[in-house]
């Protein structure tokens, strides 16, 4: 009889010198690392031991529902995000267009477009925002400036990987008839890509409605500098009190958007 | 033509009737919402022509950046600092994340237990790192900890969704094979499941790992160790030479993560000298990381 017997178990594969190598590299970054940040196991179990706690609770409702205090910033909040959304997606739509080798007019310009965006989503949001609270003084409008630059960034990235893997087949046809670049792209690609732009667009603006809860810490205005001010009072009863009002809006904006999405893809 | 698509005067197929009315009424919404926003946000016109030659200049004053000073500052053990949290959070989350994924799958778990779980994670997943670092620093201090640890703890909520929608995408065969051995759930969970998830999981972890990097320059902003902090002091001062080579220092190590982050997610996941569309771990959970890859956060 030919094939394994049943006594004759096939030998356990055993990992290479190159597995342990990786693995050891790993475990000592992963020490000195540790010892960087100062980790403490304790930490752990002292956290919920903490006086801090008490002053949580209980949430002051009629303080956390009231115009002035938080529904007027909170409804900032919301409108930075509504204008960084369009602004950002806005210059996105043609800016994609230039960094996709399918529809790039030429090469140089997709190039620099390409590497301009990589850097600028290199830098984490909050630091454009800071940068921009320095430019053009605090508040909301600095905000939404921040937040615009943010989307352009996410929306470009996402959205000409979708350019990428459009069918070239509509693109050649308009080429074929000896459209100029720009209404060929506007006839061979555009309608093939809206749906997941749209997509795209709403997903930019769930992650905006997150991102401007905290441009206030920096002062780009929207709840986070109500937020911010609570938290120098040690008022955290009144900052679970936000984070509850807002956790409560993102969940009803992400669905609605998740909804839209899914009949839009 | 007796039968196909109605056709207009010069043989063109007609224009689909209904979306020109449907197209203008989402224009005038968007119209609408932006004008309402944009009343919310002290725009007045000179503010909107005077912001691009404001932000041009202080672009300018960066250059050229005042790299001796800022090494002097040490602000390149700051930017590897923002590293080491990173790093460490992002273990923080990953190893608490993967237990629980498997408590909130729907193909694994049961309802009352995976509910309870998803929901967890949608709360903690609410809560922003900076949030969180801020609850944190009066328990444990300023530094570089409490940015480790407000990482970890956000990280858990988004790689526990990641894992568990991992753990949906899974062929279940192997499950039903060690089922039929006799296996018990946690045997079926280490020789059925694992497996077929561990390079997926492993790709998620080094995609969260790019996003914490920046996630935790942000958090030295408000003093939670690492980077952020320089910029904030630079830009105090005024002293832009110096911020500009704190930004630059940042985006040189970010970048440098990325790409080499990205090239071993694509190794993992397509193995070495496999052809593109050659995917292991089945197509759904491919589907899943190539749906992650490109998200900016």
């Amino acid at each position: 009889m030919n094939g394994p017997t049943i006594a004759a178990r096939p030998t356990r594969p055993r990992p290479g010198a190159r597995t342990w190598v990786v693995v050891g590299v790993l475990i000592t970054y992963t020490v000195f690392a540790g010892r960087q940040v100062g980790f403490d196991i304790s930490t752990f179990w002292n956290v919920w031991s903490n006086p801090l706690w008490e002053k949580f609770w209980p949430v002051p409702w009629d303080w956390v529902l009231d115009w002035h205090n938080v529904l007027d910033p909170l409804l900032e909040t919301f409108q930075i995000a509504v204008v960084a959304t369009l602004v950002g997606c806005g210059l996105a739509l043609p800016l994609a267009f230039t960094m996709s080798p399918l529809t790039s007019p030429n090469r140089p310009t997709m190039i620099v477009s390409r590497s301009v965006m990589n850097v600028v989503r290199a830098v984490p949001d909050l630091f454009w925002a800071k940068l921009l609270v320095t430019a053009v003084g605090i508040g909301a409008f600095a905000g939404s400036w921040a937040l615009s630059v943010f989307s352009l960034a996410v929306m470009v990235k996402l959205f000409s990987e979708t350019v990428d893997g459009a069918d070239p087949r509509p693109l050649e046809a308009a080429r074929a008839t000896g459209g100029r670049h720009l209404p060929v792209i506007r006839t061979g690609v555009l309608p093939t890509v809206l749906p997941e732009y749209v997509a795209y667009g709403l997903y930019v603006f769930e992650l905006n409605i997150r991102a401007s809860v905290v441009l206030g810490l920096v002062g780009a205005g929207g709840i986070g500098r109500v937020i911010e001010a609570q938290r120098q009072y040690f008022r955290f009863d009144r900052v679970l009190g936000i984070l509850l009002l807002v956790f409560v809006v993102v969940i009803v904006i992400e669905q609605v958007s998740v909804a839209v999405r899914r009949r839009l893809v | 033509m007796a039968t196909g698509p109605t056709t207009g005067t010069d043989g063109r197929p007609a224009a689909p009737t209904g979306t020109a009315r449907r197209r203008l009424a989402m224009g005038a919404l968007l119209v609408l919402a932006v004008g309402w926003s944009i009343t919310g946000l002290e725009v007045t016109v000179d503010r909107l022509l005077g912001a691009p030659g404001d932000a041009w200049d202080i672009f300018r004053r960066m250059f050229p950046p005042a790299f001796a000073e800022a090494a002097e500052r040490g602000v390149v053990g700051k930017v590897f600092e923002s590293v080491h949290i990173a790093w460490i959070g992002t273990l923080i989350g990953a190893l608490a994340s993967l237990p629980l994924a498997f408590l909130a799958a729907g193909n694994v778990a049961p309802v009352w237990v995976r509910v309870p779980v998803r929901q967890m994670f949608n709360v903690i997943r609410a809560v922003p790192e900076l949030i969180l670092a801020m609850i944190l620093i009066p328990i444990t201090g300023l530094g570089p900890w409490a940015g480790a640890l407000a990482i970890g703890v956000h990280s858990i909520g988004t790689l526990g969704k990641w894992a568990t929608e991992a753990i949906e995408g899974i062929d279940e065969g192997p499950l039903e094979a060690v089922a039929a051995t006799g296996g018990r759930w946690a045997s079926s969970m280490r020789w059925g499941v694992l497996p077929q998830i561990l390079p997926v999981v492993t790709s998620q972890w080094l995609f969260r790992f790019e996003i914490n990097v920046r996630a935790s320059a942000v958090l030295g902003m408000i003093g939670a160790g690492g980077v952020g902090s320089e910029l904030v002091s630079q830009l105090v001062f005024r002293n832009f030479p110096a911020v500009g080579a704190v930004l630059l220092m940042t985006i040189v190590v970010v970048l440098a993560i990325d790409t080499v982050s990205a090239a071993l997610r694509r190794r993992i996941i397509r193995g070495a000298g496999r052809a593109p569309g050659d995917v292991v771990g089945g197509d759904r959970n491919a589907a899943v990381l190539v749906d992650l890859t490109g998200i900016g956060r």
